[in-house]
């Protein structure tokens, strides 16, 4: 039943998806957004629950990582970095597969076998000897299956998304093979999420004070990084000024 | 098709020269920058001027600054407003670029590959650190006099592309306002 569950969720959030117009532009790509045509209908909701997030994130989550990346030695930061990212390899591998990605999908679940039995996952002994890791995930693979993002959504504790990728999300959840065989799947969710935060840390203490709206600038990254995952040739297609004379 | 060979040959070692050109400005540039955000030795109003030189020399200052805004606010805007707003703006790019690279710890960048499309040249660098490193791409125009920056990326988030949300965000908030885009990016 509960395996019938995941599926039917699985249906419904890409059938909700395909089937309502919830991209802003029809000229743009269904998948790929232009950086003018966000689509952000609840943006007030959005900007209290972005505020909220830096609010937690200044009591409670950054000194907690300005804590641990104190404590914490580089390799002890690398190798836990990398126990996270490997117990993502078997998501990706089925994300692979869903996309026709075989080799990378084959490329996936090698790293996740040499990894794992070398080191736990908290040496990256794959991409030594030429198995590179591709980042991936459900999100992308409804995006490749040209399901439009819609509209642009934060959430609480967790930050930006959009309503593809949040129901990708949720669908991993469900659906990973790791998270589903362990105990306490919860504290590796709250680990992994600490971790994640972990990683954009210096980033976001740019954010912080490198811009006129924290909001907007988020909004913005969010998209760029994701369309970057979608793209070719995402560097060379990025809008450029036009050229005035100095 | 003996022309065409010739016509492609020409073509060809013309891009490569003008490839050459731009690896050996990029690299004297690069090095520069890296003095700058390696120093720490100078105090920090010190840095800023080095940091503000840097920037009124290598980047396309008026055709970021007009890309931000787009023509309708240039077409309908005085010239009186928009030379304060590229006043204002050339401090804002000196501020954000310096918060966003000024750092302490020793830095070094690698030149990886320099493309070119449109005229555009995309030079793809690495600028890495004991600890990480991280993919740097800049989109640079020959003027016919220097290289200038036009769009800088770091790993996939581009400078140009962001600023723009954020300033189409505040002048669609002030019905394309510019003295109001002026007053806000002043606060930075």
């Amino acid at each position: 039943m509960k395996r019938h569950l995941k599926v039917i969720l699985l249906l419904i959030s890409v059938t909700i998806l395909q089937s309502t117009n919830l991209y802003a532009n029809e000229e743009v790509s269904k998948s790929v957004i232009s950086y003018d045509e966000i689509y952000d209908p609840i943006e007030p909701i959005n900007r209290a629950v972005l505020n909220f997030n830096f609010f937690i994130d200044d009591i409670a989550i950054r000194p907690i990582v300005k804590t641990y990346k104190f404590i914490a030695p580089e390799p002890v930061e690398k190798g836990v970095s990398n126990f996270f990212s490997n117990l993502k390899e078997p998501i990706r591998t089925i994300s692979f597969v869903f996309q026709g990605e075989f080799y990378k999908s084959f490329n996936s679940i090698g790293r996740f076998t040499i990894n794992t039995f070398t080191s736990l996952g908290t040496f990256d002994l794959a991409s030594r000897v030429g198995m590179e890791k591709n980042e991936t995930d459900f999100g992308i693979t409804l995006a490749k299956g040209g399901v439009s993002s819609g509209p642009y959504i934060v959430i609480p504790i967790i930050g930006p998304s959009n309503l593809r990728d949040f129901s990708g999300d949720v669908v991993e959840y469900f659906v990973d093979p790791i998270s589903n065989n362990v105990p306490n799947r919860e504290y590796i969710a709250i680990g992994n999420g600490l971790n994640e935060r972990v990683e954009v840390d210096e980033q976001l203490d740019k954010v912080r004070d490198a811009s006129s709206d924290r909001y907007e600038m988020i909004k913005s990254i969010y998209y760029q990084n994701r369309n970057a995952q979608l793209e070719e040739e995402y560097i060379q297609n990025l809008p450029v000024p036009k050229i005035y004379i100095e | 098709m003996k022309y065409l060979l010739i016509i492609f040959g020409v073509v060809f070692s013309f891009s490569t020269i003008q490839a050459s050109e731009v690896s050996e400005w990029f690299e004297k540039e690069s090095s520069q920058f890296l003095e700058i955000i390696n120093n720490d030795e100078g105090t920090e109003s010190d840095n800023y001027e080095k940091y503000k030189y840097f920037i009124n020399k290598n980047f396309a200052i008026k055709s970021i600054a007009y890309g931000l805004i787009g023509e309708n606010i240039i077409n309908s805007s005085s010239k009186e407003e928009l030379s304060i707003y590229l006043d204002v703006f050339t401090d804002y790019l000196i501020k954000t670029i310096y918060k966003l690279a000024n750092t302490n710890t020793s830095s070094s960048i690698t030149l990886k590959d320099v493309d070119i499309k449109d005229n555009i040249f995309i030079i793809k660098s690495e600028i890495s650190d004991k600890k990480s490193s991280a993919n740097l791409y800049w989109k640079v125009i020959d003027t016919g006099t220097s290289f200038k920056i036009i769009d800088v990326i770091v790993e996939n988030t581009s400078y140009f592309v962001t600023k723009k949300s954020e300033f189409n965000k505040i002048l669609r908030k002030n019905r394309g306002n510019l003295e109001a885009l002026i007053n806000e990016i002043q606060k930075i």
